[in-house]
C-alpha cells in the first residue's frame, strides 16, 4: 500500500488539510506564496476528483461498486471507513472545480479583506470532500461542523454589519441543527449499535417492531438536520440572506453547501431506508417530494420578488435544492438520473452566477432595478421622438459579461439549448415514463405536480433573470463601467465553458448518471463490498 | 435512575430551546449552551448508564460485560469540544454584532 | 458528402457565421452583408439541390446521437413541407439582408445586428429541419430568445425594451407549454421522434391525454404567431428595426406557429376539439385583426394587424382539418409571405425616406417615389386579394371552404360571413394603406424631401412582387409542383385534387370576393372623414389594449403578488426561522414515533436521593438561568455553570471519569470567555408594561413556552425509552477487546479517540483552530458599540478614588484590588504546567489525555493575563497561538502520514512502553504522538479565543479617551469583573 494511488481515496480530505496547516506559518502579507499554494493544491484536487471519478466509472453495475479506505486500517463496521463511489466521486470533483474557480476570482481582491483566507478556503474543502467521502455517521457530522466551521469564517470574511448579522443566523441556525444531528446520530447509535451508514442499512431491516419507532425519529431528526442545510421549505430562509451577504466568491463556494444536504439525504435515505429497508421502506419520502415541492414554489416566488441580484441567486439555490428534494422523492431511479445531472449543472450555473452577480452590480448604473421595474408598470410612456433610431455600441468587457449572463441565466431558468433545459427534460421525461420511454405505464399523479411546478419555477427564473438583464444591460448602461480584470471573468467562463461540455456530451454524462442512479437505488451490492472491506494487514498481525 | 436523568435532559432541552426562540442574543448564546448540555447527556445515555464501570480496563483479557459502554463516550468528548469551539465563535460574532449594530437583537434591529 | 448530411450543415452555419460575424468591426456593414447573405444564399441554392429527394413524399433524414437513452437524438428531416419552409426562411432571409444593408445606417453596430440574424435564421431552420419533438422544442426556444435581441436590436428606446420582454414573455411561456406538450405526446407514442409520431395519429386522437396534449401544443402555436387572445404582443414588437420586422413578421417567427400546426396537422387534427378551438381562434383573430388594421396610425402598426389577421386566415384554415383546407392554408402562408415581406420593406423605405410612419403625416408621395409606390400599390392589392395576384388565389380557397356546407347550422352562417367580414376589412386597410400614403395633397409636415431610395434597396422588394404577379397568373406553372410536394407530405398520399386555376367559373367563392372588395371599397369611402381625423386604434374597443393590460398583469404577478407571498411565506428574522426548526424537528420525529414507541419499561432501579436532590439543584439552576438570561446575565451565566457542574457529576456518577474531566474543564473556560463578553453587551431596559409590542412579545413567549416544553418532554421520553431498552448487539464490545490488545492503552475511551476514531478527533481540532482562526479575524476588527465604551463602574469608583488622594496616581487601586490572587495565580503557572503534563501523559491508560491537558495550560496561561494584565503578560512570555495551531494540526497530521509512508492506511498506530524516571512506565506510542498534536492546537486555539477577547479590553481604554463624553455608565459593567489592566 505505498503506491500513493491506494491512498487515492483519502487524499481528497488529506491535501487541503496539510495546505491549509502549511499556510498558517506564513504571515498574511505572504499572500502570492499562499495563493501559489492554494492554486496548486486546487489543481491536484481536480486531478484527483477526475481521477475518482474515472475510477468510479471503471466500474459497472454489478461489478466493484465502491472503492473503500478503511482509516488507521481498522475492520469495518468498527473503524471509520471512507468509501468512494460513483456519486462522491463525482461531488467531489465539483467541489474541487467550484473551488479552483472561486479561488481564482478571489484572487482578484476578496482574499485580501481579511486574515487567514487561503487556510479557511483550504479547511473548508476538507470539510466538503470529507462529508462526501465518509462512510460513518458520526464522522460525517465531524466533517459537516469542519465544513460548517470554515463557512463561517468565509461567510465573515470582509465583515461589514451586513454579513456580521447574516452571520449572526447561519451560524445560530446550523447550531440548532448541528444538535438534532447529534441527537438523531446517537438515537441511532442507541437502536441499532452501530455508526457505519452500510452496517445501518443491513441493521435496519432487522429492527424489533417496538424499537422502529425510535430508530425512524432518529433519521427524521438527522433528515432535518440535513434539510435544513438543503434550505428545504420551511427550514431555509436564513439561506438567501446568507449567500447574499457572503462575498462574491464565497458565495460561489457555497452553491455546493446547499448540495451537501441533499446529497446526505439521498445517500441515507437510498442506503438504509431504501427498497431494501424492510418495514421503513422509503420512510420520509412523502415529506421529500411534499416539501420540495413546496421549496421550488416558495424558490421560485423568491426569485421574481428577489429585489436584488444577490437575493435572486439565493433564491435560485433554494429552486434548485427543491427540485433535487422533489426529484429524489419520486423514488425512480431514472428521475433520480436526470436529478443528477441537474444538481450538476445547476451547482456549476449558480456558481458561475455569483460570480457575475458581483461584476453586474459594477456595470449597473445606480437605481437601474426600480426604474426598471417602472418602466415595465408604465409600457411605453417614454417620449420616443427624441430618441434616434441608432443602436448604441456596447464595450468589449460588458459585452463579454453580457453574454456570460445569457448563458448563465438560460442555465438557472433551464431554458434551451442548454445543458439545464435536458437536465429539466431528463427528470420530466422520466416522471412521465416511469417505466422507462416506449414502456407505456400510468403516470402517477405527484408526476403531474411536480412537472407543472419545474416548468413554473423555470418561467419564473426567466422573468426575473430578463427583468434583470433588461435593466443592467439595456435599461442604465454606465457611461464608464468599473474595470473588471480578466482573472474576474475567466472563473466565469470556465464554470460556463464545462456546462457547454455538459451539454455537447449530455449522452455519456447522462448515463454515468443512471448508472450512478440504479446503483443508489439499488445499494445491495455496494453494502455488502464495504463491509467486507479488506484491511491492509489482518488485524492482530505484525504492526510496524 | 434512569428516569431523572430523562428528567434532567427534558429540562435542559426544554430550556435551551425557548432560550434559543428568545430576541437577545446572550439569551440564545446561555439557549445553546443548556442545549447543548442536554444533547451531551442524551447522547451519553444512548450507551445505557452504569454505575462504577468505568471503561478503563486492565491489562490482558477483558470481559466487555463489565464495562459500560465506550462508543458514546468517545462522542459525547468530540461532541464537547466542538460544542465549545461553537460557543466561543456565537459569542465573539454576537459581540461585532452588538458592536456594528448597536443592539443585542438577534435580528441587528430593535423588533 | 451525402445529401443528408447538408441538412445539419444547413443548420450549422448561419451559427458558424453568427459567431463571425459578431467579431468582426463595428463598422463592417458590406462585410456583414455579404457574410450574411452569402450564408442565406447558399442555403437557398442547396434548398433548391435538395429538392429531389423531396418530391411525392420522399423524407430525407439525418441522425446525430446526443442522448440516445432518453430518445432525444439530433434529427434533421426535410420533407416537401419543410422544404417550403426552407425556402421562404432562406429566400426572404437574403431579400432581407440586402434591404437591412442600405436600411441600417451607418452608425448601427451592425455586427450584433447580422449576429443575431442569423443566428434566428439558424433556429429557424433548425425549427423546420427537427425530426425529433424535443429537438423542435428547443429551436422553437431559441427562436424566441434569438427573436427577442433582435426587437430589443435599439434597446435605447423603451419601447423595444418592452417589445422585446413582451415577445419573450408570450412565446417562451407558449414554448414552455409546448414542451409539456410534446412530452405527453412522446409518453403517449413512446418516442420524441417526428416520424413515429406522425404515423401513430389513431393512437393520440384516441388516447385519454389527447386533450391536454393538444391543448398545450396551441398554447405555443397560438401564442407563437399572435393569435387572439395572445395577439398584443405583435404590434409591440413593431419597435424593432424594419428589416426584422419584415424578416419575423411575415415569413418566419409568427409563421413558426403555423408551421407548428401544419406539421401536427395529420395527427392532432380531425376531432371536434381540435375544430373548435383552431377554427375559433383563427376566425376570431381573422376579424379581429383586420378590423383594428384599418384604425392604426402607424404604418407598421397597420401591417402588423393586418399580419395578425391573415395568420388568423391560415389558422381557421387549419381548424378546419380538410385536407383541401390545408392545402390553402400551405398556400396562404408562402402567399403571405411574399406579400408582407414586400409591404415591410416599402413601409421600411417611406419611414427611411420621409422620417416618419405616420399616416396622419403622410400623402402624395406617389410623385416623389412613384416607382416604390406601384410596387407597395401591388403588393397591398394582393394582400386585399384582388385578382391576378397571389393573395386572390389563396384567398379564393379560404373562401371555398368556407361555404362549405357543414352539418352545424352556425357553423353554416359564421364562417362564410365572417370570411366575407375580414376580406372586406382587408380591403379596407389595404385601402388606407395605398391611398393615404401615395395619393392625395403632398405632405407637409415632413423634415425632408422624400425621394426613390438607393435601387439596391428597392431590388428585394421588386423580386417578391414579381412574385407575387407571376404567382397569381401562373400559378399551375410557377408554385404549382413545389405546392403539391409540400401538400402531400402534409396531408399524406391521399391528397384529394385541388386546382390553383385563376378561374374557377361564376361560383360562391367568387361571389363572396366581389362582395368583399365593392363593399369594401364602399367601407372604405365612408370611413375616410373619420379616419382623416387620425385617431389611434379601432373604435368600440379602442381601451382594450392588449399589451397594457398584460403588463399590468405581469407586473402584479410577478413582483406586487410575489412579494406579498415571499413576506408571507417566509421571514428574514432569527426567531420564526428557529421556531419552525424546533417544530419541524418535534413533527418529523413525532412522524416516526407516533403510536410506535413500543411498551415504556417502569423505573426498575432504585432511586438515589442524592443524585435526586443534584438533579433537583440542576434543573432549579436551569430554569432560574433561563428565567434571569435578560435582564441578570451574571446571574444567568453562574446558575448555567451550576447546571453543568451538574451535568459534570453525572457523568462522574455513571462511569465516565473523561467526559467529567472534560466537561469540568470546558466549563471552567467558557465561563471566563462569555464573563469576557459580558462587558459589551448593552444595559438592559424594562419594556413599558402596556405597549402592544410588549403585549405581542409576551404571548410569543407563551407560545415558546409551551413548544419547548413540548421538545422537551418528546426527548426525554425517547431518552428514558431508550436507556430502559435492552442494548443493541453493537459494535462496542470490539474496542473494549481491543483497546490494550491492539490500542495499547487501558482507558478505552481515549484509545477511542487517539486511534480507534483518531479520524474524528482530527476533524475535531480542526474544527477547533478554524473557530480560534475565525474569532481572531472578527475581533481584529472589533468595533464596540458607543454605549459601551466608557470604562467600567467598578473602575470609575477606583480611579475617582486615586484622583482624591494625591499621593495616588490613576489606576492604582485597579491595579491593587487583585493584588493577592495575582500573586497565587503567578505562583500557580509552573503547578499548572505540571498538572498538564502529568494530565497528557496518563492520558493512554487513565482518564485525561491531550484536550484536558491542553485546557489545563491554557487555563494557566489565562490566569498570568488575568493576574497581571495583558501587557504585563505579552512583555515576559511571546505566545503564538496561531503557530501553535499550526504545528498542534501539523504533528497531528504528521502522525496519520508517516503510518501511510511505513505503507499502512492514514492514521494506523503503533505503540511501545517505556519507563520513564519519576513518572514510571507510560505507553509510547504513536498515538502518543497524536495527542501531542491535540495538546499543542488546544493551547493555540483556545489561548487565541481568550487573548483576542481580552485584548478588547484594552481598546475602548483608547476609545473612550476619543469618545466626547462618557455616555451614562453600563449597568452591565457590574457583571465585568474580569477587567484586564
Amino acid at each position: 500500500m505505498t503506491d500513493l494511488l491506494d491512498h487515492l481515496v483519502i487524499l481528497p480530505i488529506l491535501l487541503p488539510l496539510a495546505a491549509g496547516t502549511l499556510m498558517l506559518f506564513f504571515d498574511d502579507r505572504l499572500r502570492t506564496g499562499k495563493a501559489i499554494i492554494n492554486v496548486s493544491v486546487t489543481l491536484v484536487l481536480i486531478v484527483l476528483g477526475v481521477l475518482l471519478v474515472l475510477r468510479a466509472a471503471g466500474q459497472v453495475p454489478g461489478g466493484e461498486l465502491a472503492a473503500t479506505y478503511p482509516v488507521g486500517n481498522w475492520p469495518v463496521p468498527f473503524g471509520i471507513v471512507l468509501v468512494a463511489d460513483r456519486l462522491s466521486a463525482m461531488m467531489v470533483l465539483l467541489t474541487s472545480i467550484l473551488a479552483l474557480s472561486s479561488l481564482l476570482y478571489a484572487l482578484a481582491r476578496w482574499h485580501t479583506a481579511g486574515p487567514s483566507f487561503h487556510s479557511l478556503f483550504q479547511f473548508l474543502l476538507v470539510g466538503l470532500n470529507g462529508a462526501f467521502l465518509t462512510g460513518d455517521i458520526f464522522n460525517l457530522f465531524v466533517f459537516f461542523e469542519v465544513l460548517l466551521a470554515a463557512s463561517y469564517g468565509l461567510a465573515l470574511h470582509g465583515l461589514g454589519s451586513v454579513r456580521i448579522r447574516a452571520g449572526l443566523h447561519y451560524i445560530a441556525v446550523n447550531l440548532a441543527a448541528s444538535s438534532l444531528f447529534l441527537i438523531g446520530a446517537a438515537l441511532i447509535y442507541g437502536v441499532t449499535g452501530t455508526l457505519n451508514m452500510a452496517d445501518l442499512a443491513v441493521r435496519v431491516p432487522l429492527i424489533g417492531e417496538t424499537d422502529r419507532g425510535l430508530l425512524e425519529a432518529g433519521a427524521a431528526f438527522l433528515g432535518t438536520a440535513f434539510l435544513l442545510k438543503a434550505g428545504m421549505w420551511p427550514l431555509g430562509f436564513w439561506l438567501p440572506t446568507t449567500y447574499a451577504a457572503a462575498s462574491a466568491p464565497v458565495a460561489a463556494m457555497f452553491a455546493i453547501m446547499s448540495k451537501v444536504g441533499v446529497y446526505a439525504v439521498l445517500r441515507l435515505s437510498m442506503l438504509a431506508f431504501g427498497a431494501g429497508a424492510g418495514a421503513s421502506a422509503w420512510f420520509g419520502q412523502p415529506v421529500l417530494l411534499i416539501g420540495g415541492m413546496a421549496t421550488i414554489a416558495f424558490g421560485a416566488i423568491g426569485v421574481m420578488a428577489a429585489q436584488n441580484t444577490a437575493r435572486l441567486a439565493g433564491y435560485s439555490i433554494l429552486v434548485s435544492s427543491g427540485t433535487l428534494l422533489s426529484a429524489i422523492g419520486m423514488g425512480n431511479a431514472g428521475v433520480t438520473g436526470g436529478a443528477l445531472f441537474y444538481l450538476v449543472v445547476s451547482t456549476l450555473a449558480l456558481s458561475a452566477f455569483f460570480l457575475l452577480v458581483e461584476l453586474l452590480d459594477r456595470v449597473r448604473a445606480e437605481g437601474a432595478l426600480l426604474l426598471g421595474v417602472t418602466a415595465e408598470a408604465y409600457g411605453d410612456d417614454e417620449d420616443e421622438d427624441q430618441q434616434a433610431e441608432v443602436g448604441l455600441i456596447i464595450p468589449r468587457a460588458l459585452a463579454v459579461i453580457g453574454i456570460c449572463f445569457s448563458i448563465c441565466a438560460l442555465l438557472i431558468a433551464s431554458m434551451p439549448p442548454f445543458a439545464g433545459f435536458l437536465a429539466k427534460f431528463a427528470m420530466i421525461s422520466a416522471m412521465l415514463n416511469p417505466q422507462g420511454l416506449a414502456q407505456p405505464s400510468p403516470v402517477p399523479l405527484p408526476a403531474w405536480w411536480l412537472t407543472g411546478l419545474l416548468i413554473f419555477s423555470g418561467f419564473a427564473a426567466l422573468v426575473a433573470l430578463v427583468r434583470t438583464g433588461i435593466n443592467t444591460f439595456w435599461v442604465t448602461m454606465s457611461e464608464s463601467p468599473a474595470p473588471v480584470r480578466a482573472i474576474e471573468i475567466a472563473p466565469v467562463l470556465l464554470l460556463l465553458g464545462l456546462c457547454l461540455g455538459l451539454t455537447v456530451l449530455a449522452g455519456p454524462v447522462m448515463a454515468y448518471m443512471q448508472d450512478m442512479a440504479t446503483i443508489i437505488h439499488a445499494p445491495a451490492g455496494q453494502i455488502e463490498q464495504i463491509l467486507n472491506a479488506p484491511l491492509v494487514v489482518e488485524i492482530g498481525g505484525d504492526q510496524p | 435512575m434512569e428516569l431523572i436523568v430523562a428528567i434532567g435532559i427534558g429540562v435542559l432541552c426544554s430550556c435551551g430551546t425557548y432560550l434559543l426562540m428568545r430576541p437577545r442574543t446572550f439569551q440564545v448564546i446561555i439557549g445553546l449552551s443548556l442545549l447543548s448540555y442536554a444533547v451531551n447527556l442524551f447522547i451519553f445515555g444512548m450507551g445505557r448508564l452504569r454505575m462504577n464501570a468505568a471503561p478503563v480496563i486492565d491489562h490482558g483479557t477483558v470481559d466487555p460485560a463489565v464495562y459500560t459502554d465506550p462508543v458514546p463516550q468517545a462522542l459525547v468528548l468530540t461532541a464537547i469540544v466542538i460544542g465549545f469551539a461553537m460557543t466561543a465563535l456565537f459569542l465573539v460574532v454576537l459581540l461585532a454584532a452588538r458592536g456594528v449594530t448597536g443592539t443585542d437583537h438577534v435580528d441587528g434591529r430593535e423588533r | 458528402m451525402t445529401p443528408s448530411t447538408w441538412l445539419a450543415l444547413l443548420v450549422l452555419l448561419p451559427f458558424l457565421a453568427s459567431l463571425v460575424a459578431a467579431v468582426l468591426p463595428s463598422n463592417a456593414r458590406n462585410g456583414e452583408a455579404w457574410l450574411a447573405g452569402g450564408v442565406a444564399a447558399i442555403g437557398l441554392v442547396a434548398m433548391f439541390w435538395l429538392y429531389p429527394y423531396v418530391t411525392d413524399g420522399q423524407v430525407l433524414r439525418h441522425e446525430i446521437a446526443w442522448i440516445p437513452q432518453l430518445g432525444l437524438n439530433l434529427v434533421f428531416r426535410l420533407d416537401g413541407f419543410a422544404w417550403l419552409f426552407g425556402i421562404l426562411v432562406t429566400g426572404v432571409g437574403l431579400m432581407v439582408v440586402l434591404y437591412a444593408r442600405y436600411y441600417m445606417s451607418p452608425k448601427d453596430p451592425v455586427p450584433r445586428f447580422f449576429a443575431f440574424f442569423l443566428a434566428f435564421m439558424g433556429s429557424m431552420l433548425g425549427l423546420v429541419l427537427s425530426g425529433n419533438l424535443i429537438q423542435m422544442v428547443l429551436f422553437w426556444e431559441l427562436t424566441s430568445l434569438t427573436s427577442f435581441l433582435l426587437i430589443g436590436y435599439w434597446f435605447h428606446l423603451a419601447q423595444a425594451r418592452d417589445g422585446a420582454r413582451m415577445a419573450l414573455t408570450v412565446t417562451g411561456l407558449g414554448g414552455l407549454g409546448m414542451l409539456v406538450g410534446v412530452l405527453i405526446i412522446g409518453q403517449i407514442v413512446g418516442s420524441y421522434d417526428l416520424d413515429v409520431v406522425l404515423s401513430s395519429g389513431d393512437l393520440i386522437r384516441n388516447h385519454e391525454l389527447y386533450l391536454p396534449a393538444l391543448l398545450l401544443l396551441l398554447l405555443g402555436a397560438l401564442t407563437k404567431s399572435a393569435q387572439f387572445p395572445f395577439h398584443f404582443w405583435l404590434p409591440q414588437a413593431m419597435a424593432a428595426p424594419t428589416p426584422v420586422s419584415a424578416y419575423l413578421h411575415s415569413a418566419t417567427m409568427v409563421k413558426a406557429g403555423v408551421f407548428l400546426l401544419i406539421r401536427f396537422w395529420p395527427v392532432m387534427a380531425g376531432t371536434d376539439a381540435w375544430f373548435w378551438i383552431v377554427t375559433s381562434a383563427g376566425m376570431a383573430t381573422l376579424i379581429f385583426g383586420a378590423y383594428s388594421a384599418i384604425f392604426q396610425t402607424d404604418l407598421k402598426g397597420l401591417l402588423a394587424y393586418s399580419t395578425i389577421s391573415h395568420l388568423g386566415l391560415i389558422t381557421t384554415l387549419l381548424g378546419m382539418s380538410s385536407p383541401l383546407a390545408a392545402v390553402a392554408a400551405i398556400f396562404h402562408v408562402a402567399n403571405h409571405a411574399t406579400f408582407k415581406a414586400s409591404l415591410f420593406m416599402a413601409a421600411g423605405i417611406i419611414d427611411h425616406e420621409t422620417g416618419t410612419r405616420d399616416i396622419r403625416k403622410l400623402s402624395g408621395l406617389f410623385r416623389f417615389m412613384p416607382f416604390t409606390a406601384t410596387l407597395a400599390m401591388v403588393a397591398s392589392a394582393a394582400m386585399a386579394g384582388v385578382p391576378l395576384l397571389n393573395g386572390f388565389l389563396s384567398k379564393e380557397m379560404f373562401f371555398a371552404e368556407t361555404a362549405i356546407r357543414d352539418a352545424n347550422p352556425f357553423v353554416n352562417v359564421a364562417l362564410p360571413v365572417g370570411a366575407t367580414l375580414a376580406g372586406m376589412f382587408a380591403v379596407v386597410y389595404s385601402l388606407r394603406f395605398v391611398h393615404g400614403v401615395f395619393f392625395g395633397p403632398a405632405p407637409t409636415e415632413l423634415t425632408k424631401v422624400p425621394h426613390e431610395p438607393p435601387a439596391l434597396m428597392r431590388r428585394p422588394i421588386e423580386i417578391l412582387v414579381l412574385l407575387c404577379l407571376v404567382v397569381g397568373i401562373i400559378p399551375g406553372l410557377t408554385i404549382g409542383p413545389y405546392l403539391a410536394t409540400a401538400v402531400v407530405s402534409v396531408t399524406g398520399p391521399e391528397t384529394p385534387y385541388y386546382s390553383l386555376s385563376v378561374w374557377h367559373g361564376w361560383n360562391w367563392p367568387l361571389a363572396m370576393s366581389a362582395v368583399a372588395l365593392v363593399a369594401g371599397a364602399l367601407l372604405y369611402l365612408v370611413l375616410i372623414p373619420y379616419l382623416a381625423k387620425g385617431i389611434q386604434g379601432p373604435p368600440i374597443i379602442r381601451h382594450l389594449i392588449g399589451q397594457r393590460i398584460f403588463e399590468r398583469i405581469m407586473l402584479t404577478i410577478t413582483s406586487k403578488w410575489a412579494r406579498a407571498l415571499e413576506a408571507r411565506l417566509g421571514t428574514r428574522r432569527l426567531q420564526p426561522q428557529l421556531f419552525l426548526l424546533v417544530v419541524c424537528a418535534m413533527g418529523a420525529a413525532g412522524l416516526g414515533l407516533f403510536g410506535r414507541l413500543g411498551q415504556i419499561h417502569w423505573p426498575t432501579s432504585p432511586i438515589d436521593p442524592a443524585f435526586a436532590l443534584l438533579w433537583l439543584i440542576g434543573i432549579v439552576c436551569a430554569v432560574t438561568a433561563t428565567y434571569q438570561a435578560k435582564f441578570h446575565r451574571l446571574v444567568a451565566l453562574v446558575l448555567m455553570g451550576g447546571t453543568g457542574l451538574v451535568t459534570c457529576i453525572t457523568f462522574v456518577w455513571f462511569s465516565a471519569p473523561d467526559l467529567a474531566v472534560t466537561q469540568l474543564l470546558v466549563e471552567i473556560v467558557t465561563t471566563v470567555l462569555i464573563l469576557l463578553g459580558l462587558r459589551w453587551l448593552p444595559k438592559r431596559v424594562e419594556e413599558l408594561p402596556n405597549d402592544p409590542q410588549v403585549l405581542k412579545a409576551r404571548n410569543r413567549r407563551y407560545r415558546d413556552l409551551v413548544v419547548s416544553g413540548a421538545a422537551g418532554l418528546g426527548l426525554a421520553i425517547i431518552a428514558y425509552a431508550v436507556m430502559t431498552r435492552e442494548i443493541p448487539e453493537g459494535i462496542s464490545e470490539f474496542f473494549l477487546e481491543n483497546a490494550y490488545k491492539l490500542g495499547g492503552g487501558t482507558n478505552v475511551v481515549n484509545v477511542m479517540l487517539v486511534d480507534f476514531r483518531a479520524f474524528d478527533t482530527m476533524g475535531e481540532i480542526t474544527v477547533l483552530g478554524i473557530v480560534a482562526l475565525t474569532v481572531f479575524a472578527v475581533l481584529r476588527r472589533f468595533r464596540p458599540a458607543a454605549d459601551s465604551l466608557a470604562k467600567p463602574e467598578q473602575q470609575q469608583i477606583q480611579n475617582a478614588f486615586d484622583e482624591r488622594r494625591p499621593e495616588r496616581s490613576q489606576g492604582d487601586s485597579v491595579n491593587e484590588y487583585l493584588m493577592i490572587p495575582a500573586v497565587i495565580m503567578q505562583w500557580l503557572f509552573p503547578v499548572i504546567i505540571v498538572l498538564s503534563a502529568y494530565l497528557f501523559l496518563r492520558g493512554h491508560d487513565q482518564p485525561g489525555g491531550g484536550f484536558a491537558a491542553g485546557i489545563v495550560m491554557s487555563i494557566g496561561f489565562i490566569l498570568q493575563y488575568m493576574a497581571a494584565g495583558t501587557r504585563w503578560v505579552e512583555d515576559r512570555l511571546r505566545i503564538l497561538p496561531v503557530k501553535w495551531i499550526g504545528a498542534g494540526l501539523g504533528m497531528a497530521l504528521a502522525v496519520g502520514v508517516g503510518a501511510q509512508l511505513l505503507g499502512y492506511p492514514f492514521m494506523t498506530t503503533a505503540f511501545q512502553y517505556a519507563d520513564l524516571p519519576l513518572i514510571g512506565r507510560v505507553p509510547l506510542a504513536s498515538a502518543l504522538l497524536f495527542d501531542l498534536g491535540v495538546f499543542g492546537l488546544v493551547v493555540g486555539a483556545t489561548v487565541l479565543i481568550l487573548i483576542a477577547l481580552a485584548h478588547q479590553s484594552v481598546r475602548p481604554a483608547k476609545a473612550s479617551r476619543r469618545a466626547a463624553q462618557p455616555v451614562a455608565v453600563p449597568e452591565v459593567a457590574k457583571d465585568a469583573p474580569v477587567e484586564v489592566n
